[in-house]
């Protein structure tokens, strides 16, 4: 394991970066629907680099977090589509 | 010793709390809530709390919004009567 952490590293905050990228569209998304997927575009990148990084930690406890967040996150984009989709 | 992917989470997470501040849409002022949670969720990952992040993931991500949703549909139903 020892001389990856680091290339895990970098991989995990260059998917962050990725995800402040998408963040854009969070900000300036015109209507209500571009935010919901640019927020579920910026979950799907956070659970990698959960993933990415819990490989840098060399901790399993780390990748539980991921799992859990990719569960309740899907969860939220749901009830907001289901409100979306009763709106229009 | 905070490193760079630190800050730039820190910055993110002003930045989008105070997003749900700006946004007129109550419905935009959710979802950058949700991220909000989500990013500060990254940050005690990062800062190796993962029982903390567990929590925090699931109220800000389920919880928070799940019950704002219902209420703002439930206040649009009132509204309409």
């Amino acid at each position: 394991m020892s001389g990856w952490e680091h290339f895990f590293m970098v991989v995990g905050f260059s998917l962050v970066i990725f995800a402040v990228v998408s963040g854009w569209r969070l900000l300036w998304g015109p209507s209500a629907p571009d935010r919901v997927v640019a927020l579920d575009t910026i979950n799907t990148m956070v659970v990698a680099a959960m993933v990415v990084l819990g490989a840098a930690y060399d901790d399993v406890i780390y990748i539980d977090v991921a799992i859990v967040y990719a569960a309740l996150s899907f969860i939220e984009v749901l009830f907001i589509a289901k409100y979306l989709e009763r709106e229009v | 010793m905070v490193s760079f992917g630190e800050v730039i989470l820190l910055l993110l997470i002003i930045a989008s709390s105070f997003l749900a501040v700006y946004f007129h849409s109550l419905l935009a002022s959710i979802i950058a809530l949700s991220a909000m949670s989500l990013v500060l969720a990254l940050e005690f990952y990062i800062l190796q709390a993962p029982d903390v992040a567990i929590a925090e993931a699931g109220i800000g991500a389920a919880l928070v919004t799940a019950i704002f949703i219902m209420a703002m549909s439930s206040m649009r139903k009132e509204r309409g009567k």
